[in-house]
């Protein structure tokens, strides 16, 4: 999926958006989505459900995730924007607004979400307070891209990954320690805005801007045999969208994902965003 | 433009350890019938790994006695595993073999990047020595205290209790066998149903303050038996 971007140069990324159902999977509990706010933020967002028989409702979980990091997220962009504008100290609110104040409304609001919106089936298990939650249990990885500004949360695993302009690949969310297994933390964990990672990037020259900005499930990393093979993955998305462009790239995604998924065994999603660059070089043919 | 970017793709291993009790009380029926319900279970375990193809199923047998032995020491994939009789000898040190699987959960030899463990324990006895550090020692390694834990007591003499400890969750119970049927059920469910379980992923840190979530690997209630050989 992509979002239809008119050369704007407002508008400095495009984007590419795909998720698969993982094998063997009833259905898939990941959710993504692109979205530029009408002030020409960009806001990203993916979640994974966790699936599995303790968390039966938890692909509606990663729905509401991503809605609501898209919710606070233009809230966000736009006190960013004001900030920017205004007078000294708005750059260091903003950062205490980041750390503290995003991460509390997003689990207080998904919270509130997943209570106000549970309607059970027929049959279903009655569930209240932490019960619910925990059958809606998420992650969560979400980033705003506005002017001046770089900031992503993560909250349990999957991984946000950024090649800078000089090439160099840098995963500024993951933590020291993986971990071990499939255990995570979760938008359904206790005091859950304190398990929130924050990455905080003032770019206050565009020529610094990430050239490339991937958010993506545990389902991709995890299909690779080590974290380097993952890593040379962003690191080479980012040399084939420069060689052969980003719908190319977009095209191929799909059957990339798919084939992830099968070694990982997980719903795999990936949500790309590419500084618009030259369209590629048409490739030399001999007559 | 099919060849996908990156490293080598592969599946994750999940290592599956039997810890079996072959002390002197296990003579007669009971080894036999442990060797019949274990080698009768591989085809279902071989059933399972072929249907999570994402997850590479890696077997290794652990007996206790007086020492702790290797009966297969390599982690073996299921598809290539075949069944050895194990043989009863000496007394119930079950400490000696926590630390030997202790020792094995340390990474390395394990991967970082694996899924979650099983370990499954089946004694028909009280332990000998003190099992309580062995305990300590697996749940002082990363991956012991992530591990899946299923256990079967054999018989009226086998200690609930400490199997229980073992199992290290009041929410977990422990598998009664108290006939050649209830543990051929019991190693059945052992072999499938906590192999699934591993690769499920959980939430850490949930409302209620458990670190883990109730298992969602329940295990089955095993008909009373009717036959006339109960142990």
């Amino acid at each position: 999926m992509s979002v239809p971007q008119p050369d704007n140069p407002a508008q400095p990324w495009d984007t590419r958006h795909h998720s698969v159902q993982g094998p063997a999977k009833a259905r898939n509990q990941d959710w993504s989505d692109v979205e530029y706010t009408p002030d020409g933020a960009l806001l990203l967002a993916v979640a994974d459900g966790h699936g599995s028989a303790a968390h039966p409702l938890s692909h509606l979980g990663a729905r509401y995730a991503v809605d609501v990091f898209k919710l606070c997220a233009a809230q966000f962009a736009t006190r960013a924007r004001a900030a920017g504008d205004g007078a000294g100290g708005g750059l260091r609110r903003l950062w205490a607004d980041a750390h503290d104040r995003m991460p509390r409304e997003l689990v207080r609001i998904w919270q509130d979400w997943v209570v106000d919106r549970h309607t059970p089936a027929d049959g279903e298990e009655h569930r209240t307070g932490p019960a619910l939650l925990r059958a809606h249990g998420t992650t969560l990885i979400g980033a705003v891209l506005t002017e001046g500004l770089f900031v992503a949360w993560q909250l349990g695993d999957g991984d946000l990954m950024v090649v800078h302009p000089d090439g160099t690949v840098a995963q500024p969310l993951t933590p020291e320690q993986a971990e071990l297994g499939d255990e995570t933390e979760s938008m359904c964990s206790r005091q859950a805005w304190d398990l929130v990672r924050v990455h905080w990037a003032p770019i206050s020259d565009p020529a610094r801007l990430p050239r490339l900005v991937t958010l993506s499930t545990d389902g991709l990393s995890n299909s690779f045999a080590a974290r380097d093979g993952f890593i040379r993955f962003v690191r080479e998305l980012d040399q084939r969208i420069n060689t052969e462009g980003l719908a190319a790239v977009g095209d191929a995604l799909p059957g990339w994902l798919g084939r992830a998924g099968s070694y990982s065994g997980d719903d795999t999603t990936a949500v790309v965003a590419s500084l618009k660059r030259p369209a590629p070089a048409p490739m030399e043919t001999e007559d | 433009m099919s060849d996908i970017p990156g490293g080598p793709m592969e599946n994750r291993p999940v290592h599956f350890i039997w810890i079996l009790d072959v002390s002197y009380s296990m003579m007669g029926e009971k080894i036999g019938q442990l060797n019949y319900a274990i080698r009768e279970a591989i085809p279902e375990m071989q059933s399972v790994a072929h249907d999570n193809p994402a997850a590479q199923l890696l077997l290794r047998v652990l007996t206790f006695s007086s020492t702790a032995n290797w009966h297969i020491a390599n982690p073996t994939p299921v598809e290539s595993f075949t069944w050895q009789d194990v043989q009863v000898d000496g007394g119930t040190n079950l400490g000696d073999a926590l630390y030997a699987v202790a020792r094995e959960l340390e990474t390395p030899p394990m991967p970082q990047r694996a899924l979650k463990p099983v370990l499954a324990l089946v004694s028909d006895g009280q332990p000998l020595d003190e099992w309580r550090d062995g305990l300590r020692a697996i749940d002082a390694t990363p991956w012991g205290k992530k591990a899946v834990r299923v256990a079967i007591g054999i018989g009226a003499d086998a200690d609930r209790g400490v199997l229980q400890e073992f199992l290290a969750n009041p929410e977990l119970q422990v598998l009664d066998a108290n006939s050649p049927k209830q543990l051929a059920a019991a190693i059945r469910w052992a072999s499938t149903a906590a192999v699934k379980a591993a690769s499920q992923p959980v939430a850490g840190g949930t409302p209620g303050g458990a670190k883990q979530l109730a298992p969602a690997y329940a295990p089955p209630a095993l008909d009373d038996d009717d036959d006339d050989d109960v142990w």
